[in-house]
């Protein structure tokens, strides 16, 4: 079964084997991940200096609290460090000139200053860095010129509350060099300790005991002389910045908290000032410092080197200070301009920001250059652009959120208590600006009221932003979730037009929430008044029951919702792909992620606004439609890493320990005495080598790592340097480079958690270091070569279900190269396709179907069995073996690779307003069909009550939203009252969750007279009364707040969605099902169709209620997720996974009990047997066993108790 | 470091009172967000388990606590392993370091394991 027909006909030359993505965020990241993991080359391009887009800065993610960084930092580091990926950030795509199959794509770089495969992320540059504002710089000399000394006309003198307290700490020596000095006697005036002798026609000399060391002289001395001479200056050696710096740092730390705010003349202030800035606007004086406020270029060194707080930039200078604002952190704090993105950023590499830089602008500075250990720093680069050969290109650049001020009844950006979501996102954040700590900007205090407003720019045509955001009324009781959790004190408060959390599982948190103490209030807020003594914050809002009230908060939130930005507008139009009004891209919903440019896919956001697993099932959708015409080229652009042959490690070979301590430029070795753990490090048993290089990741380290390898014939490797979670796989894949099996390998964090965190306990953080460091020794002392499992992949995909999505999922497959074996329990394809009427776009859903019917009976690489259901499964990823059960009542065996589960869901039909019994009472389905052979003489003046939430959202009937009946309940009346003017719909619902673009029918819908009743299930029900005579409607109405009576013609009832009965086939796959028995996926934010057993995949409407068009995209997902697997020969796992040792195994099922993925079974030799390619490799088992017989490597008993010995054997 | 604390038993939490810890801290992720689904709850109920056996050896149960936290909260970790480190102060050394102590012999290898 070859399925290359198709591509044929598509494009006759190969097309190239590569994919430009454009956007780093979760969508980009997801897509370059599928793409690159099937054998394709990504090229993908970030505007931004890392990747990680808005979910980084996302505190919790909805609706299972998880930590956003959590999730997504294990992805940040697979793309960063996938040999397929090539990752272009601080890049932009300027041109796109080809077609689908063959496009050549310009890049432009932009100036980082800071080379990329050089840089290891210490961050030293940053810390060093004295520049914190944007500088008002003075223009250059003009050529030729030589640079005029500036003079100050206006000063100012800074005074404390008591006179300078000189201090002689960390003092520098200061003497005159005689052959300098030029006899002018500057540095006499200068010194305010009489420490300079100095008469007329003679050389200066400084009496060494009087001296204070606060550098007068050295600053006063004129350039032309440069006479001071300056020794005992640590740091000194690298540039007098770097001086500066250190010395600064060393009295910080000295002058607690408390005993800061007065001048202890360290000089330190003026000296960068005139040394490192070139400007000299600061002298010191007998009260204080005296400022040239004229001349001072507002860089705030002064102020970030004073180690006491003593002086403020808005003293120093007469301009007002422009504070360099940290984006990432949504300007709440600030930043350097030679600043790392965040802290887990890929590439955790800086960018020097050109238009801040001091020495970019006025070649003054360059301290960064001078302490970077490794060189990475250079002020010379320039923009480069570059052209690279694609396939096919997908758009996914990302959303940024609705300006706020453009609302100005709210006061952002006048009160500084209003703040926006994602800045209080950043607030709630353990790597925020506030550590976590919810906190008023304007006054640092902790706010108890805090009040939520939604649809900020969302939902509202008076700013063009007529469409829902989706995502916020979800987000906001998420954050008002976790403030409370935070701080148990505090009052949230939501308020809301519609709670529309239509997601799954969504409702149930929203429940929660209310649970936990925050409350909903049903109104829109019309303005807010700040107190500007207190800060605190009135509200003025319409309650429910017609009341104005007022309510005083001290802390608002506006719940903003998501735009396009202009950039992402005008890149579309460079890539000559169609936008709708709003600049989100159009696209058809029979095909919804293509762009009106063939070969260009999009994906996230800007395909309509959406949450992060939507936005996920697109990215790998995306990555399905974009690689299935290229799949003819897969593997023609890839690399693959050739290793040396593996050295065999015998059993009784005497241990060759390599130990490598490493300084991380200086973040270890200025706390940890890195050469006295070298020294104990040789003392260790084993231990025949140890070094302390000043970066064990950089290159050149990892080149010279192997050569000792091989020259020292190491059987065993232990780094004592940062983080295992970032930077073991390097040094692992080193290992395996020289030749040694990478689980020979161990290592000690004695960074974050030893140098970074004990600063001033240098004695104590040594000793520890040393500690972890022989535990470490004595963890690879015991360590066993471990064997990397390779299976055979069968590159076939079973799909079961032959809807919508098992249709569409077996075309992409087969388009992929894949076989397909498509299995329907019914006579027919189609599923519940076939009982609906039109799409969201008001085509009839019968030419998709026949459209897909015919390609799927074209197909030869698809094998259809109708009328066939599983009736036995085994094996696992890569080579299942599934009996199903044909119409004759024989079985047949299908082995194959992959299981796509899509056996999709139907209208719910409850037992409620006489369903079934009347024919005026019918579904929204029902309703759908009969509006398609209508007539006008029985329809014309056609009166019509829909209920929304009939059977869903109770306990009764279903718990859960079904996501759709809203939005098809205003397409059937928007379709009837523009078929029939006349007809008069009233449509009961509790909450209109049209989300999305949905929104702007649901407006359409209102203008066109359709009349929506709001009803609150619990305290007014509407009363249905359906006899022989005709149906009665009883509701209030609250927006006239008055009861009404309805006689509609038609009663229409949207009654959910309820999955297909499964029970027998979840069993017969181990795979897990909720409550209403819609699968679950393997994690509900990044493998969202994805299932906990390896190899199983799902699409539609099987995983909950969603749209043709959504379900069309998850069917493209999952086939992109089963291409990472069915494109391989071979899978391989990794070495540590649970080994039973059959000889103790007493069969007594514990293991079997305790897997939670159900992986151990009884094997025919009746002992516990765990199969490698299913190990998830966590170790339960170990521990449960009670016979001890069972083993994991690198984290068995033997390791984890040499560990522990070596803790106290010093 | 483990890949789940559903790693650990009994046996290799009092080897560490054995080898000189004073106290032990487990941390494990947030319950009912078990990277590995449940070994979290598992975790739990043996350190639980070890609470009885050091209760009944007079070592004494406050010396073992387990703690649940996600990756992004560095703070909370610091917080609670000083609060932790604070408590065991006060406890003192366990039972087992006075009387080695007393013996005057350092924990030896052989002892060890």
């Amino acid at each position: 079964m070859k399925g290359d027909r198709e591509q044929f006909s598509e494009n006759r030359v190969t097309p190239t084997g590569a994919v430009l993505v454009i956007g780093g965020g979760i969508s980009g990241m997801q897509s370059s991940l599928d793409l690159a993991n099937a054998g394709m080359k990504v090229y993908l391009v970030e505007s931004s200096p890392a990747i990680g887009g808005k979910m980084a800065q996302l505190d919790k993610t909805f609706p299972t609290n998880d930590c956003s960084m959590c999730i997504v930092s294990p992805k940040l580091v697979e793309v960063g460090r996938h040999r397929n990926i090539e990752l272009l950030t601080h890049s932009e795509v300027v041109a796109l000139t080809g077609d689908a199959g063959d496009f050549k794509a310009t890049i432009v770089r932009h100036a980082r200053y800071v080379d990329i495969d050089t840089c290891t992320g210490c961050g030293l540059c940053e810390m060093v860095c004295p520049v914190t504002h944007l500088s008002y710089f003075h223009p250059p000399a003009e050529e030729g010129q030589k640079k005029k000394k500036l003079r100050p006309q206006e000063k100012r003198v800074i005074a404390g509350r008591s006179a300078p307290q000189p201090t002689s700490l960390f003092k520098w020596k200061f003497s005159v060099d005689e052959q300098a000095c030029g006899k002018c006697g500057g540095c006499y005036k200068a010194c305010l300790h009489g420490a300079v002798s100095w008469q007329k026609k003679e050389t200066a000399s400084i009496d060494q005991n009087r001296c204070t060391g606060c550098g007068a002289c050295y600053v006063a001395c004129p350039a032309a002389f440069d006479a001071v001479r300056v020794d005992e200056a640590p740091g000194l050696d690298k540039s007098i910045g770097a001086a500066v710096g250190e010395r600064s740092r060393l009295l910080a730390k000295h002058f607690a908290e408390e005993s800061r705010g007065s001048c202890i003349r360290c000089g330190l202030c003026a000296i960068v000032c005139d040394k490192v800035m070139d400007i000299s606007a600061l002298k010191l004086v007998e009260e204080g410092i005296e400022a040239g406020v004229d001349i001072c270029q507002v860089c705030g060194a002064c102020v970030s080197t004073c180690p006491v707080d003593y002086l403020s930039i808005d003293k120093v200078t007469n301009k007002d200070p422009r504070i360099l604002a940290n984006s990432f952190n949504e300007g709440l704090n600030g930043r350097k301009p030679v600043n790392i993105h965040y802290p887990q950023a890929v590439p955790r590499v800086p960018v020097i920001d050109s238009r801040s830089c001091v020495c970019l602008n006025s070649g003054s500075c360059g301290t960064c250059a001078t302490v970077c250990g490794v060189g990475a720093i250079h002020y010379d680069h320039v923009e480069t652009s570059s052209v690279v050969e694609v396939g096919s290109v997908i758009f996914s650049p990302g959303i940024e959120v609705f300006d706020a001020s453009v609302r100005g009844e709210f006061g952002y950006g006048l009160y500084a208590n209003v703040v926006t979501s994602i800045e209080f996102e950043r607030l709630l954040s353990a790597s925020g600006p506030t550590s976590g700590c919810v906190k008023r900007p304007g006054d640092g205090s902790h706010p108890k009221k805090i009040a939520w407003i939604q649809c900020v720019g969302s939902r509202d045509h008076s700013c063009n932003r007529d469409y829902c955001s989706s995502v916020c009324c979800m987000y906001a009781t998420k954050e008002a979730f976790i403030a409370k959790e935070h701080d148990g004190a505090i009052e949230p408060t939501i308020f809301y037009i519609d709670m529309r959390s239509f997601g799954k599982n969504f409702d149930t948190y929203v429940d929660r929430a209310r649970e936990h103490g925050i409350r909903f209030v049903r109104a829109m807020v019309s303005r807010i008044f700040e107190d500007p003594v207190t800060g605190d914050l009135e509200l003025r809002y319409v309650d429910q029951g017609g009341t104005r009230q007022r309510e005083v908060f001290d802390m608002v939130v506006l719940s903003v919702g998501i735009q396009v930005p202009e950039k992402v507008k005008e890149l579309a139009h460079t890539l000559a792909i169609d936008l709708d009004s709003y600049g989100f891209v159009k696209t058809d919903c029979y095909q919804p992620l293509a762009t009106s440019r063939p070969g260009i896919f999009v994906s996230g956001a800007v395909n309509g606004p959406k949450d992060i697993p939507e936005t996920v099932c697109e990215a790998s959708g995306a990555a399905e439609a974009a690689s299935a015409s290229l799949a003819r080229a897969r593997n023609t652009l890839v690399t693959r890493q050739e290793l040396p042959p593996e050295r065999v490690v015998a059993e009784d070979e005497e241990l060759r320990i390599g130990v490598f301590i490493c300084h991380c430029g200086t973040n270890i070795a200025s706390v940890v005495d890195v050469e006295a753990v070298v020294e104990y490090a040789r003392s260790l048993p084993g231990v025949v080598y140890a070094e302390h290089p000043l970066y064990t990741c950089s290159q050149d380290s990892q080149e010279r790592m192997k050569e000792i390898i091989r020259e020292h014939r190491l059987n065993r490797v232990v780094t004592s340097a940062c983080s295992p979670s970032t930077h073991e796989p390097l040094f692992m894949s080193t290992l395996q480079q020289a030749g040694l099996n990478k689980y020979f390998f161990d290592m000690a964090n004695i960074r974050d958690q030893c140098s970074w965190v004990h600063p001033d306990d240098p004695k104590m953080a040594t000793e520890k270091s040393k500690r972890l460091t022989r535990m470490a020794v004595a963890n690879a002392s015991a360590a066993e070569p471990l064997k990397e499992m390779e299976f055979d992949v069968d590159s076939r995909l079973l799909v079961i279900g032959g809807g919508v999505a098992g249709m569409t999922a077996a075309i992409e497959a087969a388009r992929q190269g894949f076989g397909v074996y498509l299995v329907e329990r019914e006579p027919h394809l189609g599923g519940q396709l076939r009982h609906l009427s039109r799409s969201e776009n008001g085509r009839e859903f019968s030419g998709l179907l026949a459209e897909l019917e015919r390609r799927i009976g074209e197909e030869p690489a698809i094998r259809l069995f109708l009328s066939s259901e599983v009736v036995e499964q085994s094996g696992f990823v890569g080579s299942f073996e599934t009996e199903i059960g044909l119409p004759t009542g024989a079985t047949r065996t299908l082995k194959h690779g992959a299981i796509l589960i899509a056996t999709g869901a139907r209208e719910y039909r409850p037992q409620i307003y006489s369903l079934g019994d009347h024919d005026l009472v019918m579904t929204q389905t029902e309703f759908g069909r009969a509006l398609e052979t209508s007539r006008a003489e029985d329809w014309r003046r056609l009166q019509v009550v829909m209920v929304q939430c009939a059977g869903s959202r109770c306990e009764q009937h279903l718990p859960y939203c079904s996501r759709i009946c809203c939005n098809q309940a205003v397409r059937n009346s928007l379709r009837l009252v523009e078929l029939y003017p006349e007809a008069r719909v009233d449509v009961l619902y509790r909450d209109m969750r049209c989300y999305g673009l949905g929104e702007i029918d649901y407006r359409r819908a209102r203008l066109a007279g359709v009349n929506f009743i709001r009803f609150d299930p619990e305290n007014d029900s509407p009363e249905i009364e359906v006899t022989e005579s005709g149906i009665e409607v009883r509701v209030t109405d609250p927006s006239i707040r008055l009861p009404v009576k309805i006689w509609p013609d038609l009663l229409v009832l949207s009654t959910g969605m309820v999955p297909r009965d499964t029970e027998e086939l979840a069993s017969m796959l181990r795979v897990p099902r909720n409550e209403a028995g819609f699968f679950i996926e393997a994690h509900a934010k990044l493998r969202p169709v994805d299932l906990s057993s390896e190899g199983l995949f799902m699409a539609g409407t099987a995983h909950g209620p969603k749209s043709s068009s959504e379900t069309i995209v998850q069917a493209q997902a999952a086939v992109a997720r089963a291409a990472t697997l069915l494109s391989r020969r071979s899978l391989k796992m990794s070495g540590v996974v649970s080994v039973v040792d059959p000889a103790n195994c007493a069969v007594c099922l514990t293991c079997v009990r305790a897997c939670p993925y159900g992986v151990p079974f009884i094997n025919e030799d009746h002992a516990a047997e765990i199969n490698p390619a299913l190990c998830q490799g966590c170790g339960i088992c170990v521990a449960e066993c009670p016979a001890k017989t069972i083993h994991l490597g690198r984290y068995d008993d033997r390791n984890l108790e040499a560990k522990i010995a070596a803790y106290n054997n010093g | 470091m483990l890949p789940c604390t559903g790693r650990i038993d009994e046996s290799l939490l009092l080897k560490a009172f054995e080898n000189g810890a004073d106290g032990v801290m487990v941390i494990g992720c947030l319950e009912g967000d078990c990277h590995y689904v449940s070994g979290n709850i598992r975790a739990r109920a043996r350190v639980k388990r070890v609470y009885g056996i050091l209760d009944t050896i007079r070592i004494g149960p406050d010396r073992i606590r387990m703690f649940n936290l996600s990756a992004g909260e560095g703070s909370k970790f610091a917080e609670y392993t000083n609060e932790f480190v604070e408590q065991i102060r006060k406890l003192g050394p366990s039972p087992i370091n006075v009387v080695r102590a007393k013996q005057g012999s350092a924990v030896t290898r052989e002892e060890a394991t």
